[in-house]
């Protein structure tokens, strides 16, 4: 492909994803274009980016193609086991009037870490109870493949239990679906977590916040840490990533927070000497 | 006119990309390119490998590389070092188990239930019969060689 | 602890056998289900078996069907690797008493983390 209909390309993934393509990573960007050329009826690269420019349905098919992202699902484990073995059985035993449960996947990118809360949910979660997973990533493209929620087969292979796979996928060509009793429970949303303020986010029992901080700076880093803060229930649980920690934050910030070991994993929960705010009549009549 | 059942284009690139990357890794990627059909495999030295699948559905997988591509191949998938010498036992089991992944692939992808034979491999191009009907094809590179996938049914099934 | 590993093409036992040595398992090898009820006949008791499905004399799922009616074969896992990838081969395998299934082509990771959920290699995750 032609330098200009590379640059073209870069230029628009970096607008829509924050993804960074540099000239060294071109052909990447042709095999993956390659496909949607030949079903466009393009006869090269360049001719097919030139269709990208004036076509939106086209436009968004390449970037979806883009931004392949493998990871795992239940990355590294131990969170998931925190959350079946401790987190949700506490979350539970201090709502059992409303018997919800809202939970926040904070950087969802392709969304397995959302889906793999939602089967965990289905295991668990007893009758009687709802939960929402609200998964938002600044990138539209990866949130229109986590409301797609359809994954390679060498993703399928990442982490994800056999029995889960029957049990919560569909196959699709070459890729599998989730099935859509666990689709309807995740709800996506753009976010950008570098922004002064996440309105109409909510409140949320339990937030991911995984392998994301650190991509941002100090003082990036600590105003979204603050803001979690906010949108956080008093007694609710942030997990950020497996080799994360928040060492090094100004006195305020590092009172906000209490840390907590589960197995090995640490939690982060607002810091409070006061047990959580029982749940009122009054309260679930305004609710 | 009756139409054939075939592989998706972008399903025959999916799978042979993934096979690839799984054994080959990321570093060198597999790199498509356009190729006039009914052009010939344009390396000097080939070896090429087919298996057919058969029941639900009838067709055959024809895997072809150039030689360099195929002695690489087989060093990368049987860990031998780069003085170990290569015996043709070595390339075919290396390239008969690369066409034996993609044509596996390619028949979860078909209707089914089907069998797969034995894969077969020589050195050369492949040559297809005058009734076999190219359904999908798949021509790229890797580290400068060429390699091409391709898919054939016959008009009676 | 010990790994049997069971397919027709020598490149691919290569490469399984490379993954899961370099994990400290002690690898044998036999070339269909048949060779590998052998071996186990013979005494050769695997922690685990990494199990192809299509293979001559005796396929991966006869194979499974075998061990899994063998009492004192009851402690060995036994994971497929197979291109076979519809829903149905899958649901058959694992009602056959495959313990988890990984589909080819696959990367060493993919291998690796199956093995966590097994508990075979570091930690599982919540059943």
């Amino acid at each position: 492909m032609g330098q200009e209909s590379f640059q073209l390309i870069a230029a628009m993934v970096l607008r829509e994803t924050s993804i960074i393509y540099d000239e060294r990573k071109d052909y990447l960007v042709e095999a993956r274009l390659h496909p949607l050329a030949t079903q466009a009826g393009c006869a090269s690269i360049d001719e097919y980016v030139r269709l990208v420019t004036i076509n939106a349905e086209e436009r968004r098919k390449a970037i979806d193609a883009l931004t392949i992202n493998e990871t795992s699902w239940f990355r590294d484990n131990a969170p998931y086991q925190a959350f079946t073995e401790t987190i949700l059985p506490t979350l539970m035993a201090n709502r059992t009037t409303r018997r919800h449960l809202s939970i926040w996947s904070a950087a969802c990118s392709s969304g397995q870490e959302a889906y793999s809360i939602a089967m965990l949910l289905d295991q668990h979660l007893p009758a009687g109870w709802t939960a929402e997973i609200v998964a938002t990533d600044v990138s539209t493209a990866m949130l229109t493949r986590v409301q797609k929620g359809r994954y390679s087969q060498v993703e399928m292979n990442r982490g994800l239990p056999a029995t889960s796979l029957v049990k919560y996928f569909t196959r699709v060509g070459t890729e599998f679906e989730i099935i859509a009793p666990l689709r309807e429970k995740v709800r996506t949303r753009h976010l950008n977590l570098a922004d002064p303020a996440y309105p109409g986010i909510g409140t949320f029992d339990f937030i991911l916040l995984r392998n994301v901080l650190i991509y941002f700076d100090q003082p990036t880093k600590h105003g979204i840490l603050r803001r979690m803060h906010q949108h956080l229930a008093p007694d609710g649980y942030l997990l950020l990533g497996s080799s994360e920690t928040t060492l090094d934050l100004p006195p305020d910030l590092n009172a906000l927070w209490d840390r907590e070991q589960l197995g090995r994993v640490q939690a982060h929960r607002p810091a409070t000497s006061t047990p959580p705010r029982p749940i009122t009549t009054a309260a679930l009549a305004g609710a | 006119m009756s139409s054939i059942a075939a592989p998706e284009a972008a399903d025959v690139q999916a799978v042979t990309e993934q096979v690839w990357s799984s054994f080959l890794g990321d570093e060198e990627p597999l790199i498509p390119r356009f190729m006039e059909p009914g052009h010939p495999f344009d390396a000097e030295e080939v070896w090429s490998s087919a298996i057919s699948i058969g029941g639900g559905w009838s067709g055959t997988v024809t895997v072809e590389l150039s030689a360099n591509l195929a002695l690489e191949l087989t060093r990368v998938m049987l860990a031998l070092e780069a003085g170990d010498p290569i015996s043709d036992e070595d390339l075919a089991d290396a390239v008969g188990e690369l066409v034996n992944m993609v044509g596996g692939n390619i028949k979860s992808l078909m209707p089914g239930p089907s069998v797969l034979t034995l894969p077969i491999v020589a050195a050369g191009r492949a040559a297809h019969a005058s009734d076999a009907i190219e359904v999908a094809r798949l021509d790229a590179v890797w580290a400068g060689e060429p390699v091409r996938v391709s898919v054939h049914t016959r008009a009676s099934e | 602890m010990k790994a049997l590993i069971i397919d027709d093409s020598r490149a691919m036992r290569s490469i399984l056998r490379r993954i899961v040595a370099g994990l400290d398992f002690e690898t044998f090898e036999a070339a269909n289900g048949q060779e590998a009820l052998d071996q186990l006949n013979d005494g050769l008791m695997p922690e685990l078996c990494l199990v192809d499905w299509n293979m001559p004399v005796m396929d991966g799922y006869t194979f499974i069907t075998s061990v899994r009616a063998n009492q004192g074969w009851r402690n060995i896992t036994l994971m497929m690797v197979t291109t076979e990838s519809e829903q149905g081969q899958i649901v058959k395998a694992l009602a056959a008493g495959a313990h988890e299934y990984v589909i080819k082509p696959f990367t060493p990771d993919a291998i690796v983390e199956k093995l966590e959920i097994l508990g075979l290699v570091g930690r599982g995750i919540p059943a």
